[in-house]
């Protein structure tokens, strides 16, 4: 018997503490919680700042309860990460997305403790490594470039915004000051070298040992080359230039290549597939957009800087501010950036298709019989409908809340049939809400080499694409990957449980700069530089708009990008298959 | 590596070679006199019996960049039946019929013997995404041209008639995102489209918000193309493409800048003509313009023009003038794609299948090649299906062959709609073009129009080794009768050349390189550079959500950059 329905999702809290360290304990604080309603938390008398166990039919986990002004009596938010992956629905209903939100949930008061990061997946096939990272001290260099540089027009390499107006000052080779980003792209810049990886290692008997990165590579190359259906994925906070080398090292081993919109926009793709998407770049938006509707999306919190330089308040060429403009949020909860709303719907969690379709047929001047659509009356539903005909320039910005909840690609198809419907009145467009700062370039670099833009197989010598199928999270649910190669993501700490169960049978190489919960169960760690901060990279804005992030300070010694990495790679697996 | 191909027959117009038996020798990458090569240790081709031509130049196929990537994501279906396997260590895998993915791009292209192609419209905010996609695509040798009719510092210049500050502008422009040529599309409708407006504009009625018709642009830009001494033409895709009656607006367009000719060289290069050849009032009454532009074009010698030979079958139609699309959206339902970039231009992406049965789509076929037999002077014609909006680039050789033959175009005339070949003087058409002219149309004039003709498009001494060896004997065959033959040979050439290496043999890639891209580097006094410069500054910030240094594309960004240097008449 369920009584609630869990979404989990971003926070400003948990975005920050990413950065500065996930194995901190601000990490752990501020992501193994559950945030209540009040009169939820005292209906079953549960003290705010308790733990409480969340029971769903996939699994149970120990969290905090927590109340807010964002939360609504039937609904519970964990904010994404190790701890809600416990308890989400693995089933991707055959669209690679599993089910992260919508989940028929129980609560009741615990007096167990919350586990620790990397204790989430103890219980698996392989345990994970506990990290000591007292003992881990960056290695000193002969040479410290000294002196202070002021950098201008740096590209932030944290969200979709890709902001590139950062002004850092470097002092030497330290950063010392920010200015211009928002809380999440400061807290990374200023904390990039926390819990960092400074050696290669090896996995021997259930220890990581360090070795030279010449011996990484080779152990490697062997677990791809010997592997029969290997999956390649990640990418989305790395460059262009290491996803096209990606593919080339899957094409070779015959894997499955695969990034995060699998878990993010990869339902948007799905709907585009079905009837295309009319977008527009930020700028334009910026310029002329009077309406703005943001769907399913917390960008106060995910994209802080979003509203401010693009949207809602910022300053464009025709419209010149928040005056000129209404806004529209439509979500299943008050969230923090409802409260910029010219008009707030609350939508029932899982209903948004149906809102959806009534709208269309609002636009149409079709009747709608219901007094109600997915929990929104019909007044307003009209009232919606107007403002969006009325408007000069609309558009939809819309995020996890349409992709991960029932209808998954289903939902984009019909939010972008809205818009399509939209343009026989006026100007209107949408664009998604990308998470990483270069997913929508790792997704453009796999189109355009392969022929489709994530979840390809390439086991049998030739581009195939089928989500559901060739997605990593169902390859690793099923159980049929033998090995994988994991770069610049964290999987084991947003893939349902059950995949990481099975993550934990298989050899596992992680490259990545950061300790990260996957690398507590990985066979092979190679550590990397960062994007935007010691290498350079070709990364893609959420609108498609491609930027180069230069580096502003050298890597430690010995570490080289994850373009050097896997180039050194592609040519170790190139002589084990066609000879030296 | 050293090479002499032997005893082919050689088509070299550029060099008034016209189907001689000649030994043609390879040093270094280039073309060399065979006195230059060891002939003992140089590796032999022997193409007796075959026909010898400098690799192909396409002025005009949409390759790379956001719209055609657009197109790969929006069509899964497109890739799950066309598809090439990875061949060891030789060859890399994709995926694509209409939107190929960039290793079949490269390697389709090499294996029809062509080696240079034109990417004809980028987005300049998003042109580092296309220098990427170029940079995947093997084989061939690149450029891009940069989408310029509806930029809003343009407009601004033109509108106040400050043409000199115009042309150091897009001087800026081209070398700040590596661009070649300046392409019009649609002129202005791009800007309308930003409020939704747009669809249909005519050549002579104002952009909103601007005291300019698209004339005026095309005018303005024309002036600027000669006073920069670019290579190319302006490249212009006219007003109400896909409107039935628009071949009025290709002449209009053609005829207004008739007198800003300099030199005998062309003024204007009207591309995929066909698009905008239409007669007739509405879809029930469209019929073939094609004689009108013919006879204008035989006319006039200040225009170039590209064909956009319809052919029949899967297409995918994209390009920047986002406002058809949205017509097109409604002609044909199904899926639509749009991108506007700010301020600058727009895209559009339909999925579209050709029909022979249709009235409309034989109309459309009939076009394309109607002037490509009517224009007198096949050094004004290029052959092109603007890849692939009217047909995939895989098929050139089809349209060859109904170049060549009139039994081939009579074979497919059986085939379409009746009604629609009575709109068109096609069916009455006798003339064949041989092999010396396809070698024009397909080699040495478009590699004449770009300005590449030291290099490109033939085979003498310094032009680049770039060579394809086609498996026809032009003593034996009657094209006319066995134009099959002729389109099997172009399908899969027997050799192929890129920059002296050997990239293509018996139609199967046997190597995987990469070419070169090409830019304009033009030179304009600094003082007026400097203004501009401060200008562009001035705005930048107001109207583009990036910064003006992230903007600008750095030489090193791209693999193999190759600067065409040219002097401004700028003082």
């Amino acid at each position: 018997m369920f009584t609630f329905t869990l979404i989990t999702g971003r926070t400003l809290e948990q975005g920050r503490n990413l950065e500065i360290g996930k194995f901190s304990k601000g990490y752990l604080n501020s992501v193994a919680v559950c945030e209540m309603a009040k009169e939820d938390m005292e209906k079953l008398g549960i003290k705010d700042g308790s733990n409480v166990k969340v029971k769903t039919a996939y699994g149970e986990v120990v969290v905090k309860a927590v109340t807010s002004a964002s939360t609504t009596p039937g609904i519970i938010f964990i904010p994404m990460g190790a701890w809600a992956n416990m308890v989400v629905n693995p089933n991707s209903q055959g669209s690679g997305m599993p089910t992260l939100k919508g989940i028929p949930a129980t609560v009741e008061p615990t007096s167990e403790q919350v586990s620790a990061l990397e204790d989430l997946i103890s219980m698996f096939h392989k345990k994970p490594i506990k990290i000591d990272f007292s003992q881990i001290s960056p290695p000193s260099s002969t040479s410290t470039a000294s002196g202070e540089y002021n950098f201008k027009d740096v590209v932030c390499c944290f969200c979709g915004c890709v902001c590139d107006d950062l002004e850092v000052v470097v002092k030497d080779s330290t950063i010392k000051s920010v200015k211009n980003a928002c809380a999440i792209g400061m807290a990374k810049l200023l904390n990039y070298n926390n819990e960092r990886v400074y050696k290669p290692m090896i996995r021997k008997n259930g220890k990581l040992v360090e070795v030279s990165l010449e011996e990484a590579i080779e152990a490697a190359a062997n677990i791809l080359v010997n592997a029969k259906y290997p999956i390649l994925y990640g990418w989305s906070s790395t460059s262009n230039e290491a996803m096209r080398l990606g593919v080339r090292l899957a094409e070779l081993v015959g894997g499955v290549v695969d990034n995060t919109s699998v878990i993010c926009h990869g339902p948007t793709v799905l709907g585009t597939q079905q009837v295309g998407v009319v977008t527009a770049t930020l700028g334009q938006i910026r310029n002329r957009a009077d309406l703005i509707i943001f769907w399913g999306c917390n960008p106060l919190h995910a994209h802080p800087r979003h509203t401010v330089r693009y949207s809602a308040m910022a300053k464009g060429w025709f419209i010149k501010g928040r005056k000129e403009r209404k806004i529209i949020i439509v979500d299943v909860r008050p969230s923090p950036t409802s409260r910029i709303a010219d008009l707030f719907i609350q939508v029932k969690p899982g209903r948004d298709y149906e809102l959806i379709t009534a709208l269309r047929m609002a636009i149409k001047d079709h009747t709608i019989e219901a007094e109600e659509v997915a929990g929104v009356p019909r007044d307003k539903i009209l009232q919606m409908a107007d403002m969006l005909r009325s408007a000069k320039f609309g558009v939809l910005f819309f995020g996890m809340g349409l992709t991960m909840t029932t209808g998954k690609g289903r939902n984009i198809e019909e939010a972008i049939k809205l818009v399509q419907d939209l343009n026989e009145w006026t100007k209107f467009v949408i664009l998604p809400m990308r998470g990483h700062f270069n997913v929508a370039g790792t997704n453009a670099v796999m189109a355009w080499l392969t022929g489709f833009p994530y979840a390809i197989d390439l086991s049998l010598g030739y581009p195939r694409h089928n989500p559901g199928l060739t997605s990593s999270t169902d390859i690793l649910i099923r159980g049929d990957a033998d090995a994988a190669l994991i770069i610049a993501s964290d999987p084991a700490s947003h893939f349902p449980q059950q995949a990481i169960e099975n993550l934990t049978r298989i050899p596992v190489i992680v490259i990545d700069p950061r300790w990260s919960l996957t690398s507590t169960i990985a066979d092979v760690i190679i550590p990397t530089a960062f994007v935007g901060i010691e290498v350079d990279g070709v990364v893609y804005r959420m609108d498609g708009v491609p930027l180069k992030a230069k580096s502003i300070v050298k890597p430690p010694p010995g570490i080289l990008s994850d373009e050097e990495v896997l180039k050194m790679n592609i040519k170790k697996v190139e002589e084990k298959k066609f000879g030296g | 590596m050293e090479w002499i191909i032997k005893n082919g027959f050689v088509y070299d117009p550029l060099n008034n070679v016209k189907g001689e038996k000649m030994d043609i020798a390879i040093k270094n990458g280039k073309i060399v006199s065979l006195s230059q090569v060891n002939e003992r240790e140089a590796k032999v081709v022997d193409a007796s019996g075959m026909v010898v031509m400098a690799g192909g130049v396409d002025i005009h196929s949409h390759i790379a960049g956001p719209k055609v990537n657009a197109g790969r994501i929006m069509r899964p279906e497109d890739h799950y039946k066309v598809y090439m396997r990875i061949m060891g260590n030789v060859r890399r895998s994709g995926s694509g019929r209409t939107t190929p993915s960039t290793n079949i791009i490269g390697y389709k292209y090499a294996r029809m013997g062509w080696t240079t192609v034109i990417e004809p419209a980028t987005p300049p905010l998003k042109t580092r995404h296309t220098h990427e996609e170029l940079d995947d695509i093997p084989i061939i040798d690149k450029a891009c041209f940069p989408l310029l009719d509806s930029n809003w510092f343009i407009l601004n210049y033109l509108e106040k008639g400050e043409i000199e500050k115009c042309a150091a502008f897009i001087a800026w422009i081209l070398k700040a995102i590596k661009g070649y040529a300046i392409k019009l599309v649609d002129p202005g409708s791009a800007e309308a489209w930003g409020w939704g407006k747009g669809v249909g504009l005519h050549c002579d009625e104002p952009i909103p918000g601007y005291n300019l018709t698209p004339l005026d642009i095309v005018k303005g830009l024309c002036k600027v193309n000669q006073i920069l001494n670019l290579p190319h033409p302006i490249h212009v895709h006219c007003n109400r493409l896909g409107f039935p009656g628009n071949y009025t607006c290709t002449l209009e367009t053609m005829d207004s800048v008739s007198g800003l000719a300099k030199n005998g060289l062309p003024s204007i290069h009207i591309t995929h003509v066909q698009f905008t050849g239409y007669t007739g009032e509405s879809w029930a009454s469209v019929g073939s313009g094609g004689e009108e532009i013919a006879k204008y074009v035989n006319n006039n010698k200040h225009v170039t023009l590209d064909l956009g030979q319809v052919v029949f079958g899967e297409a995918t139609t994209m390009t920047a003038d986002a406002p058809f699309e949205f017509t097109l959206y409604h002609l044909s339902p199904g899926k639509w794609s749009n991108a506007d970039v700010e301020v600058e231009t727009s895209a559009g992406i339909v999925p579209y299948k050709y029909k022979r049965k249709n009235y409309v789509n034989t109309v459309q076929w009939t076009i394309g090649l109607e002037i490509a037999l009517l224009v007198k002077d096949p050094w004004r014609v290029f052959m092109t299906t603007d890849h692939p909006n009217a047909g995939p680039f895989t098929k050139y050789p089809t349209v060859i062959g109904w170049l060549v033959s009139r039994k081939a175009r009579e074979k497919t005339m059986e085939t379409v709609n009746k009604r629609g070949l009575r709109k068109s003087a096609l069916p009455t058409i006798d003339r064949e073009y041989d092999l010396y002219e396809i070698t024009i149309l397909t080699r040495a004039s478009p590699a004449k129009i770009l300005g590449l003709e030291k290099e490109k498009g033939h085979l003498g001494v310094g032009a680049d080794a770039d060579v394809a060896i086609y498996n026809i004997n032009p003593e034996k065959i009657d094209l006319s009768k066995d134009y099959k033959e002729l389109v099997k040979a172009f399908k899969r050439a027997a050799y192929t050349f890129k920059n002296g290496e050997l990239v293509v043999k018996d139609g199967e890639i046997v190597k995987h390189t990469y070419g070169k891209t090409y830019y304009v580097n033009c030179r304009i006094p600094s003082d007026l550079e400097k203004l501009v410069v401060d200008d562009v500054k001035a705005k930048f910030k107001e109207w583009y959500s990036v910064s003006l240094n992230n903007y600008v594309i750095g030489d090193e960004e791209i693999r193999s950059l190759k600067p065409l240097e040219v002097e401004s008449s700028l003082k």
